[in-house]
C-alpha cells in the first residue's frame, strides 16, 4: 500500500514569502515610473494627442499622487481641413474617362433589354400560332360565300371558326399587355438615360473645378476652411466626453490594456444604485494674469459633476468660466440614454491669425475680434454656430496677383471693408452634417466674380456639356434608336394581328347572319 | 539555448521524478493556467501560489506554462471571441454587474475579453488535459522511461546544478 499524498508542501511557503518581498521591493524601486508610463499611455490614448509627464509620485499610505510637468500635446495640429475650396478659374476637360460616364453602362444595358424584348415578342407572336388560325377561318368563310342555309355543317364550321378566333384575340390582348408593359419599362430606360447624362454634367463639372458664383458658396469657399476648426475641436471634445461618460446603464466596451498578447476589450458594468467609477462632484479653478497691472486679469472656472458614470451619478456635468471678455458654459447631459452636449462661448478681444483667403488673391488680417461658439449635439444631431465679428479688418493684396484683372477688381471690392461679420453654422446628422457660411463679404465678392468670370464659367459647362455629349451620343443614339424601333415595331405586330383577326370575325358573322337570316340556331 | 536546456531538463525531470502521473498531470494543468491567460492578472498569482504551495509537480507547471505560452498567443482571437460573447450576452449582464461590483474579483480583469476568453478555455480544457496528461505518463514510464533513465545524456542533465534547485520543488 502507498502512503498518502500530501496535498500541501509547507516548505514552499519560504520561497514564496521571499517572492512576495522581492515583489513589494520591486514595486517600491519601480512604481513610480511604470505609472508614469501607463499614465502617458493612458492619457496619448484617451485624448489622442501626445501626453507626456515629467515625474510622477504614488504614495499609497496617504492616497496622494502627485504629478509634475504634465504637457498635453494638441490634437489638432494634424487635422485636415475637412472642407477644401478648389482653384478659381482653373479649367481642364481632358481629364474627362468616358469609363467614369455613367451614362454609357445605362445605354449598353438598356440597348441590351431592348433587343432582349425584340427577341420574346418576336417569340410571344410566333407562339401564337395565328396563320393557321387565320387560314382555316379564310377557307370556312370562303366555304360560307358559297353555302346555302340548309348546310348546317358549313355554318356549325364558320360558328366554330369565330370561336376559335376570339380565342386567338384573346391571346393577341395578352401578348398586347405584355408589349405596353414592356415598352413602358423601356421609355422609362430612356427617361433613365436622360438623368445619367445629368448626373455625367455634374460629374465633368465636378472635374473642371468651377468656382461657384453663388454668395452662400462663396462664403464656404472662402471662410469654411477656417470656419469648420472650431467644430470640429467641440465635437472632438464632445465625443471624447461621450466615450468616457457614457450615457445609460449598459455594459461599455473600451480598448483592453495594452500588452504582448491581444490587448481585447475591456467591459465596464454599471450598477443601479451604486457610487460611479469616478465623480469629481466640484472643482474650481481662478488665476490672476499680469497681477502687477494696474487691472489684473481674473479667470476663473468650476466644473460640477464630472464623473464616469452620469447616470448613477444623475445629474448632467456642467462647466462655467468667466473673465474679461470671457463667458463660457457647458453641460453634459448623459444622464439619459440619449445624451444631450451644450456648449456656448464668447471670447473678445482676440487677436486671430491673419490668413489668405482661400481662392481669391487676398489675406485677411481679422484683428481683435469677437467670436462666439454655440453647440448643441442630441443624441447624433448637432446645431452649432460659430461666428466672429471685428470692426478693424486689414486687407493685404497677394504680390502673385498683382498684375492680375480680377485680383484687381475683388481687391477694390472688399479693400474699403472695415467690418467682419462672418457666421457658421452646422446642423443635421453629425454624420453628415450640413455647413452654411454667410459673410458680409460674400456678395461683394461674389457680384465681382460674376462680372469678371461669369462668361468663362458658362463658356466652360457648355465646353464640357458638348464633351459629354460627344461621348456618350455615339453610344445613347443608336440604342435610343434601337428601343425606339422596338417599340413601333411590336406594337405594329400586335395591330396587324389584332386588324386580321378583327376583319375576318366580323366577315364570318356578318356571312352568318345573311345565311341565317336572324334566327339563331342551337 | 539556455532555455531549452532547461525545458528538456524540466521535462524529463518531471517524467522520472518520483511523483505520481497525477501530480505530474495536475502540475501541467496548472502550467497550462499560466500560459494560456495573460500572466499579469490576479488569478495567475493564486495559480502560482498554488502550483508552489500544492504537492503537485512543479516541473509539470513549468512545463506547461513554457508549452501553452505560444498556444495562448495563438488562440487569443479565440479567446476574444468567447470572451466578448460571455461579457456581453443580456442573460449574464447581471452576474457581471454583480462580480464587478463584488471586492477584489475587479482585480482579476475578468471583465477583459481575452482574460475571461482564456480563462474559460483553461477551465474547460483542464479536465481533459489532466487524464490525457495522466495517461501520457504512464504509458511513458512503463514503456520507455527506464531505457531513458539509463542513457547518458539523461544522467548529463541530471547532473546539472540547476536539478538540485529543482529537486527543492519537486513532488
Amino acid at each position: 500500500m502507498s502512503p498518502p499524498v500530501k496535498i500541501f508542501r509547507w516548505r514552499a511557503v519560504g520561497p514564496l514569502l521571499v517572492l512576495f518581498v522581492i515583489v513589494c521591493g520591486l514595486w517600491w524601486l519601480f512604481a513610480d515610473r511604470i505609472a508614469r508610463r501607463e499614465s502617458q499611455n493612458v492619457g496619448t490614448q484617451l485624448l489622442g494627442a501626445k501626453v507626456e509627464i515629467q515625474s510622477m509620485h504614488l504614495d499609497l499610505a496617504h492616497g496622494d499622487v502627485t504629478i509634475r510637468g504634465l504637457t498635453v500635446a494638441s490634437p489638432h495640429e494634424a487635422f485636415k481641413n475637412l472642407f477644401q475650396a478648389d482653384e478659381l478659374g482653373k479649367i481642364g476637360i481632358d481629364s474627362l474617362d468616358p469609363r467614369r460616364l455613367s451614362t454609357i453602362p445605362a445605354a449598353d444595358a438598356l440597348g441590351a433589354r431592348a433587343d432582349s424584348s425584340r427577341h420574346a415578342w418576336q417569340t410571344a407572336v410566333d407562339t401564337l400560332h395565328l396563320g393557321p388560325t387565320l387560314d382555316s377561318a379564310s377557307a370556312t368563310l370562303e366555304r360560307l360565300r358559297h353555302a346555302r342555309a340548309t348546310d348546317l355543317g358549313t355554318i356549325n364550321a364558320g360558328r366554330q371558326a369565330v370561336d376559335r378566333l376570339k380565342r386567338a384575340r384573346d391571346r393577341v390582348t395578352s401578348l398586347e399587355r405584355n408589349v405596353t408593359q414592356g415598352t413602358a419599362n423601356l421609355k422609362s430606360g430612356l427617361a433613365g438615360l436622360d438623368s445619367a447624362r445629368r448626373r455625367d454634367y455634374a460629374f465633368a463639372r465636378s472635374l473642371l473645378k468651377l468656382p461657384s458664383l453663388d454668395a452662400p458658396a462663396i462664403g464656404a469657399a472662402v471662410f469654411g476652411p477656417g470656419a469648420i476648426k472650431p467644430f470640429e475641436q467641440v465635437l472632438y471634445y464632445a465625443q471624447l466626453a461621450r466615450r468616457y461618460m457614457p450615457p445609460g446603464l449598459l455594459p461599455r466596451a473600451t480598448t483592453g490594456p495594452s500588452r504582448v498578447r491581444r490587448a481585447g476589450e475591456d467591459v465596464r458594468f454599471p450598477k443601479e444604485r451604486t457610487l460611479p467609477g469616478f465623480l469629481l462632484r466640484s472643482a474650481e479653478l481662478s488665476f490672476l494674469l499680469q497681477p502687477a497691472t494696474a487691472q489684473p486679469q481674473r479667470y476663473a472656472g468650476r466644473l460640477t459633476g464630472l464623473t464616469s458614470d452620469p447616470a448613477l451619478y444623475g445629474r448632467p456635468t456642467a462647466l462655467v468660466a468667466s473673465g474679461p471678455q470671457l463667458a463660457a458654459g457647458a453641460m453634459l447631459n448623459h444622464v439619459r440614454d440619449i445624451p444631450v452636449d451644450t456648449a456656448g462661448a464668447t471670447v473678445g478681444g482676440i487677436r486671430l491669425t491673419p490668413f489668405a483667403v482661400t481662392g481669391v488673391p487676398l489675406r485677411l488680417d481679422p484683428g481683435a475680434a469677437t467670436t462666439q461658439l454655440g453647440f448643441n449635439l442630441n443624441g447624433d444631431t448637432i446645431h452649432a454656430r460659430f461666428a466672429i465679428r471685428s470692426s478693424n479688418v486689414r486687407w493685404t493684396r497677394d504680390s502673385g496677383f498683382a498684375n492680375s484683372p480680377i485680383g484687381d477688381l475683388i481687391w477694390r471690392a472688399v479693400s474699403g471693408i472695415a467690418n467682419l461679420d462672418v457666421e457658421a453654422r452646422l446642423s443635421g446628422a453629425l454624420q453628415h452634417p450640413d455647413l452654411a457660411v454667410r459673410s458680409n463679404l460674400d456678395d461683394a465678392i461674389a457680384s465681382r466674380l460674376r462680372a469678371v468670370l461669369g462668361d468663362q464659367v458658362a463658356a466652360a459647362e457648355k465646353q464640357m456639356r458638348d464633351r459629354v455629349d460627344a461621348l456618350v451620343d455615339a453610344t445613347v443614339g443608336p440604342v435610343r434608336a434601337r428601343v425606339n424601333e422596338v417599340q413601333t415595331q411590336a406594337r405594329a405586330q400586335v395591330v396587324q394581328q389584332r386588324a386580321r383577326i378583327d376583319e375576318l370575325q366580323k366577315n364570318l358573322e356578318q356571312r352568318l347572319r345573311q345565311l341565317l337570316g336572324g334566327v339563331r340556331l342551337p | 539555448m539556455l532555455t531549452l536546456i532547461k525545458l528538456m531538463q524540466s521535462l524529463v525531470g518531471a517524467l522520472h521524478s518520483e511523483g505520481r502521473p497525477g501530480q505530474l498531470a495536475a502540475g501541467i494543468v496548472l502550467g497550462s493556467f499560466l500560459g494560456l491567460t495573460p500572466l499579469v492578472n490576479l488569478h495567475n498569482a493564486v495559480i502560482f501560489a498554488a502550483l508552489v504551495l500544492l504537492n503537485v509537480s512543479f516541473a509539470g507547471g513549468l512545463l506547461g506554462w513554457a508549452v501553452f505560452v505560444p498556444v495562448g498567443f495563438l488562440l487569443d482571437p479565440l479567446f476574444d471571441w468567447i470572451g466578448h460573447s460571455l461579457l456581453l450576452a443580456p442573460s449574464l449582464r447581471g452576474l457581471w454587474t454583480s462580480l464587478s461590483n463584488t471586492p477584489i474579483i475587479p482585480l482579476t480583469n475578468f471583465n477583459n475579453t481575452v482574460v475571461l476568453g482564456s480563462l474559460v478555455f483553461a477551465m474547460v480544457f483542464a479536465l481533459p488535459l489532466f487524464f490525457a496528461t495522466r495517461l501520457g505518463v504512464v504509458r511513458y514510464r512503463a514503456t520507455i522511461g527506464e531505457r531513458v533513465r539509463q542513457s547518458k545524456w539523461y544522467r548529463a542533465i541530471m547532473a546539472s546544478k540547476a536539478y538540485n534547485v529543482y529537486k527543492l520543488f519537486r513532488p
